[in-house]
């Protein structure tokens, strides 16, 4: 007792309270106090990336990767805003993301001080909750509260501004506190549990459907109800649908499991959701990409919606019974009092709507082909981070997920430049199993000055390039929709591998199939980061594709319908 | 049906936690006609009130978002109809002499009151429904009105209810 503390101190102290043990972030003036703190902490690891952006990406895998809230820090004014786009990330996908800023001096805020943005009001709307802090006697407060806000509920990012003077100013240590529940008056309304007649009334249209689907997105993988969902498929036969982030939520060699939805979703996935009289949905928000038009989707279902967050029932698609609550607790509850039963006849009916895949793509090396002997030689064993694009479709609906939470992705918001980034997180969260970072050539140069954060930090990201010399999915969409005029979407990438080599890790180029698998088992039998450039076709197409705006029932199949 | 509906909040007195409730109307692209906003009898708590012209399920999503807001403490909607409601204005007038009567009668007319009697300009201070002050401030309008300040309105819904204490019927 009586020492004292800076308010950094404080900071670093709530942090390992709350279990941190890394940290994404670029130092810079107003956060300098926190820097100088931090090595008195040897039990917060910080990763110095090259730009806050790769920060805020890498907190975010990190949390995808293991359910915490992942934290990124960086320095007021530029350093806050380039954290922007990450946040944004993490709030569209609903994920558990702390970002710390430094703050100008409180007696400086409003007056447009060097390095001053009003961060607070610049990430309202993509923050679920932020924090100027006032005064350091508040600090381990707000940081507990921002931690249980990201956490509880439906997850998403918080932000704690910290003035610089506030991190250096002292307090009489307050002792090590228990972390308690904090502001639970908050999360009031936010949580619920459904009705039992709500319940019940889900349960008699799963029970009397003739044709349901489940369809699962990432409230399945938030809640860990991986064991539920599985249960309630084959307590009932019903075949289930993952969203893109729903993805990895259950097995893909499984009987039942159908497929990814909505604008590239196979054809049967679509028309069986057409022809659907019930479509249970847990844990998703029955996003535009999943739906296409509104107004022709699934017409004949009625449709059970499973949430945590009570605003998205009925926000896009009209729900007969809506269970508000988390989605593990709620299926326990179906599964309670649900009797088995079949679909087989309903099942039949869909295969008999599987069409042959179109072959989009010539030459040696297709996505399909990468994507096949990329997880013949991970066993399985290892996570893919998708980037955005053409790619990233293939790497859904591509690749075999067995085991959960192995395909993270910006889904919601659509981030070029998240995977690079955001593998070092997962890679940090999953050290014993290989991690890899796909991207298109477009979304790899956006951040691809992360490979010096992985050889300084030690971070053994693959990286893998789909390189086609196009902005691929604009392209394609410039195919169809602007009459091909391909304009600026044609893009220049430099020689990766020497690239590679001036980063000091090995690199291949593959051109034709005969090189994929020696180049992927070089990159995994390296002991660190690898990148692997593969030159696929340039103007290989995603198929199928429901135009913008059509409805699921419109699918462009293949090349012939172009205009 | 798109009526006019009032969404009623009560929240922390936080210049932020406003900001957000407030932000979130124009993030969720709410079609907002007034706000206002004020203390209650509760210590630290404000009452926000909201008028919008919406269908219902607009109203219920925005009572619903509002209500994840940090620093919200309640939100409820309900059908102007159902619910009293009474906006403020004060009306700054110049009335010259020879028509300072008739002015005057404007006012006893409209059971308003002169607030202020300066020798250039009075302010009339008028209470009542949206409808009834415009229709005052219109009947003003013959006069020379320099300025005029309006609430926007609060609003209570009728009988028994409290905000936030009601969720919709297939949940």
């Amino acid at each position: 007792m009586g020492d004292q503390l800076t308010g950094s101190q404080i900071l670093c102290r709530a942090l390992l309270e709350e279990g941190v043990d890394v940290l994404f972030g670029y130092p810079g003036g107003a956060i300098m106090p926190f820097y100088h703190a931090l090595p008195e902490y040897p039990g917060l690891r910080h990763v110095l990336v090259r730009h806050e952006q790769a920060a805020a990406h890498a907190a975010d895998g990190w949390a995808r990767a293991t359910g915490r809230p992942g934290v990124c820090v960086a320095t007021s004014g530029p350093g806050a805003t380039n954290l922007v786009t990450g946040i944004a990330t993490a709030h569209m996908d609903s994920t558990p993301l702390v970002a710390i800023t430094g703050q100008v001096p409180r007696a400086m805020i409003g007056r447009d001080a060097f390095q001053e943005t009003d961060i607070i009001g610049i990430t309202q709307p993509i923050t679920k909750h932020s924090r100027l802090v006032d005064d350091v006697e508040e600090l381990a407060d707000a940081v507990h509260e921002v931690f249980a806000v990201a956490r509880e509920g439906r997850p998403g990012p918080v932000l704690l501004d910290v003035p610089k003077d506030v991190q250096n100013q002292k307090l009489e240590d307050p002792g090590p506190r228990a972390r308690g529940p904090v502001s639970a008056d908050h999360r009031e309304g936010l949580v619920g549990r459904p009705t039992a007649t709500a319940l019940l009334e889900a349960a008699r249209l799963i029970a009397r459907a003739e044709r349901p689907l489940i369809m699962a997105g990432h409230g399945i993988i938030l809640s860990d109800a991986y064991e539920e969902l599985r249960g309630l498929a084959e307590r009932t036969g019903i075949p289930v649908i993952t969203t893109l982030l729903g993805i990895s939520a259950f097995p893909e060699a499984h009987p039942l499991h159908l497929g990814m939805p909505g604008m590239h979703g196979e054809v049967h996935v679509n028309r069986a959701i057409q022809q659907a009289d019930l479509i249970v949905g847990v844990g998703l928000r029955f996003d535009d990409r999943v739906t296409g038009n509104l107004a022709a989707f699934a017409r004949g279902a009625k449709v059970v919606h499973i949430e945590l967050d009570r605003s998205e029932i009925g926000k896009n698609v009209p729900v007969t019974v809506g269970l508000v609550g988390d989605a593990r607790a709620i299926l326990r509850e179906l599964l309670e009092v649900l009797a088995p039963r079949h679909c087989d006849a309903w099942r039949a009916e869909i295969e008999t709507f599987v069409r042959p895949r179109p072959e989009s793509f010539k030459g040696g090396l297709s996505p399909e082909g990468i994507l096949e002997s990329l997880e013949g030689a991970s066993r399985g064993r290892c996570t893919v981070v998708s980037d955005v694009g053409q790619h990233q479709m293939w790497v859904a609906k591509l690749f075999r997920y067995q085991r959960p939470n192995t395909h993270i992705t910006s889904g919601g918001l659509g981030t070029m430049g998240f995977a690079v980034p955001a593998a070092m997180g997962v890679v940090l969260a999953r050290p014993g199993e290989p991690v890899w970072a796909i991207s298109g050539d477009g979304g790899f140069q956006m951040n691809m000055q992360e490979i010096a954060t992985m050889v300084q930090e030690r971070i053994p990201v693959k990286m893998a390039i789909f390189n086609n010399g196009y902005l691929g999915m604009v392209r394609q969409w410039q195919q169809f929709f602007h009459g091909r005029r391909y304009s600026a979407t044609p893009i220049w990438s430099p020689d990766y591998v020497r690239l590679a080599e001036a980063y000091g890790i090995p690199g291949w180029r593959v051109e034709h199939g005969g090189q994929v698998e020696p180049a992927l088992q070089g990159a995994l039998d390296h002991d660190g980061p690898a990148l692997i450039e593969f030159l696929i076709e340039q103007e290989a197409n995603v198929f199928p594709m429901i135009p913008p705006g059509a409805s699921l029932s419109e699918p462009i199949e293949s090349e012939a319908v172009t205009a | 049906m798109i009526i006019t509906r009032a969404v009623t909040v009560l929240l922390e007195d936080h210049l932020i936690t406003f900001t957000r409730a407030v932000g979130l109307l124009r993030r969720r692209n709410l079609p907002v006609r007034s706000l206002a906003v004020g203390p209650t009898v509760t210590p630290g708590v404000s009452r926000l009130t909201i008028m919008i012209q919406s269908d219902e399920p607009t109203a219920e999503r925005a009572v619903q978002h509002l209500q994840k807001v940090v620093g919200v403490r309640a939100a409820a909607a309900f059908p102007a109809r159902d619910g009293v409601t009474r906006e403020l204005a004060l009306v700054k007038v110049r009335a010259s002499g020879e028509r300072y009567g008739e002015l005057l009668d404007v006012v006893q007319l409209y059971h308003a009151s002169v607030v202020d009697d300066s020798p250039d300009a009075v302010i009339v201070e008028l209470t009542g429904s949206e409808a009834f002050v415009l229709s005052c401030i219109r009947a003003l309008e013959r006069f020379d009105v320099l300025e005029v300040a309006r609430s926007g309105a609060v609003a209570l819904e009728l009988g028994l209810t409290e905000a936030g204490t009601r969720v919709p019927a297939n949940i």
